[in-house]
């Protein structure tokens, strides 16, 4: 292999990669909170379509990636009244939330199937993308991806470096803490929960505007659930999650290559890869648990102040 | 001399669970630079009053005044706001961050969180109280004295006025309890005020200024520590004297041995030995925490002790719990009725069954119809309301739920029965009916009653033990006057 096909190959790695990072940093925002939110699948579904209708309609790609965020946010707020007013299951409810979002987004989207919606195209960084090797991986790709770069250090700043980010994660690791030190876990559970979703819808949008620029039946095609897989794999540490998010990219990238490339294998298997390295990389994970920053009441309702 | 100033008030505040009156017309004041230590037995009322101090409980009546100021908490957060500060006897610490994390994590002001700055902050603070924790650490690997540093360190942080500690020597090791007293003292001589709740009399009389006893719901003694003459008389005031209840014990003639303990010193107990004989109650007084646990989770089949130490029924310990029947053997009646003789969220017939099943079962099916006949039965004979087999046990009062605790122990027709702490928290009906099926149950049975409170041992036992620090230091007859007279003295180890 020519070192040609290698850098667009990892560049290819990236831009696949970024859906998946938007949200399994939204899915890392929301379990540091302490809420296990199972949506994402059906959440970045949502968020594709309505980035694809909004830009399809208002031409404007921008503010169509914005809708979808907000529209990722309340999508995911369904999610806070089982959770946190009904002390709800979060499985359950997470659940729903995937097969409601999938559901709607394909009845709703069937009429655009196949047509295509303005979206962002590649812009190189002025003077970064002339960098050898690195260049044309990293900083010749649409602004999103830019964004993406910028988001895991603000998630890591936000969470390590403010006292909201220590509050969160305090509801996350030990509510009666955070409750005697005065703290409301519950409207900090909520600023997880919706600003995961912000994120998940992101990432969604990724896919319709810059992605594919189409609009097609079951578009994220799973990416949802391998980016709950990745949280447990970035032991729920955003920078470990750049990690995972362009080791799937690229996996998906190179099973992209190979079916093109003719390989004599059946391209079933190729489509299987992704999904088998998340079962690899879900046992691996757990074998070095102990090293994993794995809230402690994850998935554990706080009971209401009465 | 310099008029004392209160820096907070209690004035009657009353509190009551349904019928259970958990505070009555408490009244307690607080003097800046100085340590009230809060004596009571478990279910004296303490937690109660800390619950409201701290905000997590409103008072049906009574004020409290900070400052000369009347207060109202309604949340935690008003509480830390007025300064009132806890630290809980289990540690409200995120195990996962820093010690600094920790501390910060009430920080109400500004956005970013400096480490170094907060790093600089902890470690003053730590130095000016004498205390050594490194603010870097994770909570999770530090040891309980230092996790109660770190608890310290919050409220400092916070700049409360007032430090109130729950049972705080309970997790610790002697030589960390003698650094907490030192902090303390330390925290008193820069004008805090220190709520200090125990029963351990040692340590109260040890770094206490003030000490306020609570029985039952009711300040029962306040007064300065230079005013105790004995701990016997504080020990005495803690347990109670005064008899609440009448009920008619005619002595049984005694039976067969049902329990022999010899020489027993595992789990911290010292040679304890003694035998119990069907129709015959035994009653194990002395203040909480000196080796009554630990005795009777031997008894109970908790905890494994040597050979030939513990027999039960004629049979050695490890015989008899090899194989144990589900009737005419071993009942016990734990203290806490709602983790350790329930499940709360099972229903009653379910609870029921816990530890009858064995005799309704017929190959591998379960007759609940007929157990239901039986319970339906002995819910009316014990009058427990709700009579709903389908109620589930946290719906129940801790009366009806102790009635029907017993209910299905002695339905299994025991011939030792183990009581501990049997009418704690009870109203006085239901501690009534209590004592009286204790008190039917001696005929077949031979009862030993563990109890923190002297008016029950004296109501109901034949024969009176006092244990003090794992010791049983004696053993009469209930009425040997002059042991009896001794009783206090024997719990806080004078005599």
């Amino acid at each position: 292999m020519s070192t040609e096909i290698v850098i667009a190959l990892l560049a290819a790695t990236v831009q696949s990669g970024t859906p998946i990072l938007f949200a399994t940093l939204g899915e890392i925002l929301s379990e540091k909170s302490g809420v296990l939110n199972l949506g994402v699948e059906g959440v970045m579904i949502l968020g594709a379509l309505v980035g694809f209708v909004v830009a399809r309609h208002s031409g404007n790609p921008l503010l169509a990636f914005v809708a979808a965020g907000l529209v990722g946010s309340a999508a995911t707020a369904v999610h806070g009244p089982v959770c946190l007013w009904f002390q709800g299951n979060q499985v359950v409810s997470g659940l729903a939330l995937t097969i409601f979002g999938v559901g709607l987004a394909n009845y709703l989207g069937t009429a655009y199937i196949g047509t295509p919606a303005p979206g962002f195209s590649p812009v190189p960084l002025p003077g970064l993308s002339e960098l050898p090797v690195l260049g044309p991986i990293f900083f010749n790709h649409d602004p999103l991806v830019y964004v993406s770069y910028l988001v895991p250090p603000l998630l890591w700043l936000f969470l390590h470096a403010t006292r909201y980010g220590l509050g969160l994660r305090a509801a996350g690791e030990y509510p009666a803490a955070a409750v005697a030190a005065g703290l409301d876990v519950v409207a900090y559970r909520w600023l997880g929960v919706v600003g995961g979703g912000f994120f998940m819808g992101l990432g969604g949008a990724y896919l319709s505007l810059a992605y594919t620029h189409l609009w097609t039946s079951n578009l994220t095609a799973g990416r949802g659930w391998i980016a709950v897989a990745l949280v447990i794999f970035a032991f729920w540490r955003p920078g470990r999650a750049v990690f995972g998010a362009y080791l799937f990219g690229g996996i998906m990238a190179l099973q992209l290559r190979l079916q093109a490339s003719g390989a004599q294998l059946p391209s079933s298997i190729l489509l299987m890869l992704p999904y088998t390295l998340t079962v690899v990389v879900l046992v691996l994970s757990s074998w070095r648990k102990g090293s994993s920053d794995e809230p402690a009441a994850l998935g554990v309702n706080v009971a209401p102040v009465d | 001399m310099v008029a004392e100033v209160h820096l907070l008030r209690l004035e009657a505040i009353s509190k009551s669970f349904g019928k259970v009156q958990a505070n009555s017309e408490v009244s307690l004041s607080l003097s800046a630079g100085r340590i009230l230590a809060l004596l009571g037995e478990n279910g004296a009322g303490k937690s109660t009053l800390m619950a409201i101090l701290a905000g997590q409980l409103q008072p049906d009546e009574g004020r409290i005044v900070l400052d000369g100021e009347e207060l109202c908490f309604t949340s935690t957060e008003k509480a830390i706001g007025a300064g009132i500060g806890m630290v809980y006897q289990h540690f409200k610490l995120v195990e996962a961050m820093s010690v600094a994390e920790n501390v910060f994590l009430g920080k109400k002001e500004g956005v970013w969180l400096r480490k170094g700055d907060m790093h600089q902050e902890i470690a003053r603070l730590a130095e000016q109280y004498g205390m050594r924790v490194d603010p870097a650490a994770r909570v999770g690997d530090l040891s309980m004295g230092e996790k109660q540093q770190v608890e310290i360190l919050k409220l400092l942080y916070r700049q409360s006025r007032i430090l109130i500690f729950d049972e705080p020597t309970a997790v610790l090791t002697p030589a960390e309890a003698e650094n907490l007293f030192a902090t303390m003292r330390l925290m008193a001589g820069q004008g805090k005020g220190i709520i200090f709740i125990s029963h351990k009399l040692e340590e109260v009389m040890s770094v206490a200024d003030d000490i306020a006893v609570l029985r039952r719901g009711r300040v029962v003694a306040a007064m300065p520590a230079s005013a105790v003459t004995s701990t016997g008389a504080l020990a005495e005031c803690m347990v109670g004297r005064e008899v609440l209840l009448q009920v008619d014990r005619q002595p049984l003639e005694l039976r067969q041995i049902v329990l022999k303990v010899a020489q027993l010193s595992d789990f911290g107990l010292g040679e304890v030995s003694f035998e119990l004989r069907q129709g015959e109650i035994l009653g194990l007084v002395g203040v909480a925490g000196n080796g009554q646990k630990q005795l009777v989770e031997t008894i109970c089949g908790l905890r494994r002790p040597q050979e030939n130490a513990v027999r039960l029924l004629g049979l050695d310990w490890v015989q008899f719990f090899r194989n144990p029947s589900w009737e005419r053997t071993l009942a016990y009646v734990p203290e806490d009725r709602q983790g350790l003789a329930t499940c709360q969220g099972l229903s009653l017939l379910d609870n029921f069954l816990l530890t009858t099943s064995a005799g309704f079962t017929r190959g591998p099916w379960l007759q609940r119809g007929l157990a239901a006949d039986k319970a339906r039965r002995l819910m009316e004979e014990f009058d427990i309301r709700p009579a709903d087999l389908n109620a589930q046990a946290w719906q129940l009062s801790g009366g009806n739920l102790q009635k029907m605790v017993l209910a299905r122990e002695f339905y299994r027709k025991p011939r030792l029965i183990v009581a501990e702490q049997p009418t704690q928290g009870l109203d006085i009906a239901a501690a009534e009916d209590v004592w009286k099926l204790l008190l039917e149950a001696r005929e077949a049975a031979g009862i030993l009653l563990v109890t923190g409170d002297l008016a029950e041992a004296m109501a109901l036992s034949d024969r009176i033990g006092v244990m003090y620090r794992g010791r049983l230091v004696d053993l009469f007859a209930v009425d040997d006057e002059d042991k009896v007279a001794l009783i206090p003295q024997m719990m806080a180890g004078l005599a």
